[in-house]
């Protein structure tokens, strides 16, 4: 995988002449280690510290701030959270954001391909602004919006009760849950299948119609096998920022809509105060959402190539 | 023309990988050094409570005040700044657990004032998050009502001095309910309440409200009167709308919800908007809080807190705030001042007979674990 790649020449070769020209290994060292510095202390500080000192705090049992005691390392937390109710909680959590990604991708889909493929050139960037729009204001305004859109003497039931139609009460379901996730994360989704979509190359498209493929075929054979990495990469944003998700669950969701991020955040600012198992809860998120990133990397890729 | 595109990314990648090889062994190495020193003082610090940071930017004329954004007034604020030539700047916090957070992860060092409900006083003195009081640098405690003599949370008042309080209790639609008395009438009246009611998001609240309709303590660390108290709310669980503790504002206000558990100040607020709503504390008793102000132990500016806290705690200055913001006062003097209206009114200030049954929420130590997880389980 690595060498039959015409790469460019490895550092090594070129530290070989080191000796003879100081100046030149020293500022080859030192340009890429400034240029690289913002974001490697920006990364180490806030991601790498904070994540093994929640893998710290993790692996100690039922750790409370301020009590004055530590407990011995141990994997007290990570045995509690395979307690059928924890997991349910976790299950309840994976479902929402498969069902969301499910969900942005058949709805954002089709709006990636008309801005990108066939509506009229000049008025692309205006749709594409227009569809991004909701995203300059806060989820949680966004989310406030659907609370009066929702509930019973909200704007939906008003439109239904124009048209005759029976009411509806959905605010504070799993229902209401779902419908704010997708309306959160249908921006992006579309965003990345723009990005994907608009590279598509159309001539592949009308080879394939000359050869005797019917539209459809077109679509499934050529159009879909060259925007899956956009898919992918929509499906993986989308499934991690709406698993993450504390926002739209916690204001939208009703008395039974418990989700890992809610979880999280009854352990370290609820009642019981138990970090330990709120980081624990939260390596276990960070495992999961590391798991597809890296499945996706792997496999996500190597369709593309297997298609080709 | 897309196809090569991602294979030439692919390349640039593996390119990218051996050129920092050597550099990421760096990083590496430097990670575990910072990631060790890490290691070895989160758990310590956090388990000790400690904020052992100094505090920065802090100068005589600076007040740091930490508290909720009902006690922020700007009359208040520029009065005292008149008064003493002292800038107050207000942070602000929507739950003592995330003030106690902040305090111990160490960013709460700029702050002279706090203003921690009672349970949380507690919690704080524990955590020697507090400095004791001076009682003579500050107004005389006789003139405290007799429950705020010597609170259980702060036998003495040595680390805190009683500011407001309230009470947690029901919200309803009277003109559709009628009256109500007491919780049972949520599991009375459960089908035609059916997703018109919703209860407080906070576990203690939802478990010693059903607690304190059981006759128990809202405090108990029984496990027994946990559980029952427990299957109690299953009961009601499938006609809870949801458990919010500011979403049921508007919607009972439009009559979309008919009752809510929720807290005094939030309820009086809101009956200005309909007068259909009433507020009331059930009779088989609730919870009763009181907010106090302390000074923390790495106050930067002790001299301008004292100030802050006599020319607030003066019946002068607290009767037309508290007036003003709906909160009743444990100051017999300030008491005095308030409006008639405001003295006569049940809501703010319930009878006797029925405070009598109410308890403040304490601290329950490791009874928490318990109450999180039946809380878990009720709202999976």
């Amino acid at each position: 995988m690595t060498t039959q790649l015409p790469l460019s020449p490895p550092p090594e070769s070129a530290d070989e002449g080191r000796g003879d020209r100081p100046p030149g290994w020293l500022s080859k060292l030192l340009g890429p280690l400034l240029l690289l510095a913002p974001a490697g202390v920006w990364l180490l500080l806030l991601l790498v510290v904070p994540t093994v000192m929640i893998l710290e705090l993790s692996l100690i049992p039922g750790f409370r701030p301020g009590t004055g005691t530590v407990s011995p390392y141990g994997l007290g937390n990570f045995l509690t959270i395979f307690q059928p109710l924890y997991l349910r909680v976790i299950a309840r959590s994976i479902l929402f954001a498969v069902l969301c990604t499910l969900f942005c991708l058949l709805l954002g889909f089709p709006v990636a391909y008309w801005i990108a493929i066939l509506s009229p050139r000049r008025w692309r960037n205006l749709l594409l602004v227009s569809f991004v729009l909701p995203l300059w204001t806060s989820s949680l305004l966004r989310s406030y919006a659907w609370i009066t859109i929702l509930r019973p003497s909200g704007v939906l039931n008003g439109v239904l009760g124009l048209v005759g139609a029976p009411r509806v009460d959905i605010l504070n379901t799993q229902l209401s849950v779902m419908i704010g996730l997708v309306y959160n994360f249908l921006p992006y989704m579309v965003l990345i299948l723009y990005a994907s979509l608009e590279k598509l190359d159309l001539r592949l498209l009308e080879a394939a119609a000359d050869l005797g493929a019917t539209p459809r075929e077109g679509f499934v054979k050529v159009t879909v096998p060259q925007t899956l990495p956009g898919i992918a990469a929509g499906c993986l944003l989308v499934f991690i920022t709406s698993l993450g998700d504390f926002v739209v669950p916690e204001l939208l969701g009703g008395a039974s809509s418990m989700t890992m991020a809610r979880l999280i955040y009854n352990q370290f600012l609820g009642a019981t105060r138990n970090w330990g198992f709120g980081s624990a809860l939260s390596m276990i998120l960070i495992l999961a959402v590391s798991v597809s990133i890296a499945l996706l990397l792997k496999y996500g890729d190597r369709d593309v190539e297997k298609t080709v | 023309m897309p196809l090569r595109g991602s294979r030439s990314s692919h390349r640039y990648r593996q390119t990218a990988h051996r050129l920092s090889s050597s550099r990421r062994r760096f990083l590496q190495l430097s990670t575990a050094a910072l990631a060790g020193t890490a290691l070895t003082n989160c758990a310590r610090n956090l388990s000790t409570g400690g904020t052992s940071e100094q505090a920065s930017g802090s100068d005589a004329d600076t007040l740091h005040v930490y508290t909720w954004s009902a006690y922020v007034d700007d009359d208040l604020v520029q009065r005292f700044e008149e008064e003493t030539g002292i800038e107050v700047i207000f942070d602000i916090y929507d739950s003592n657990e995330t003030m106690l957070a902040r305090l111990q992860a160490g960013g709460g060092s700029q702050y002279s004032v706090i203003y921690p409900s009672d349970y949380m006083v507690e919690i704080m003195m524990e955590l020697d998050l507090l400095t004791p009081l001076e009682s003579d640098r500050l107004p005389s405690t006789s003139d405290l009502f007799d429950q705020w003599q010597s609170p259980a949370y702060d036998p003495g008042n040595e680390f805190s001095y009683p500011y407001a309080w309230g009470t947690t209790g029901l919200i309803y639609n009277e003109a559709e309910l009628g009256d109500v008395e007491d919780w049972d009438f949520l599991w009375d009246n459960q089908s035609d309440l059916s997703r018109q009611m919703t209860l407080l998001n906070d576990v203690r609240e939802v478990m010693g409200m059903s607690l304190k309709s059981l006759g128990y303590s809202n405090n108990s660390t029984d496990p027994d009167e946990i559980e029952e108290a427990y299957e109690k709310l299953v009961e009601l669980r499938s006609d809870i709308n949801s458990f919010t503790t500011d979403g049921w504002r508007d919607q009972i206000v439009v009559g979309d919800l008919l009752i809510a558990h929720a807290y005094s100040v939030d309820a009086i607020d809101i009956i200005g908007e309909n007068p259909d709503l009433q507020y009331v504390v059930p009779s088989s008793g609730a919870t009763v809080w009181t907010d106090g102000v302390v000074i923390p132990s790495t106050a930067p500016n002790v001299e301008a807190a004292y100030a802050w806290l006599n020319y607030i705690l003066e019946p002068e200055t607290a009767a037309p705030i508290l007036s003003r913001l709906q909160f009743a006062t444990p100051n017999k003097l300030a008491f005095d001042k308030m409006p008639e209206a405001l003295k006569s009114d049940v809501t703010l200030f319930p009878p006797d007979d029925v405070l009598a049954n109410c308890e403040e929420l304490g601290d329950i130590g490791d009874a928490a674990d318990l109450y999180d997880r039946y809380w878990t389980q009720l709202t999976s």
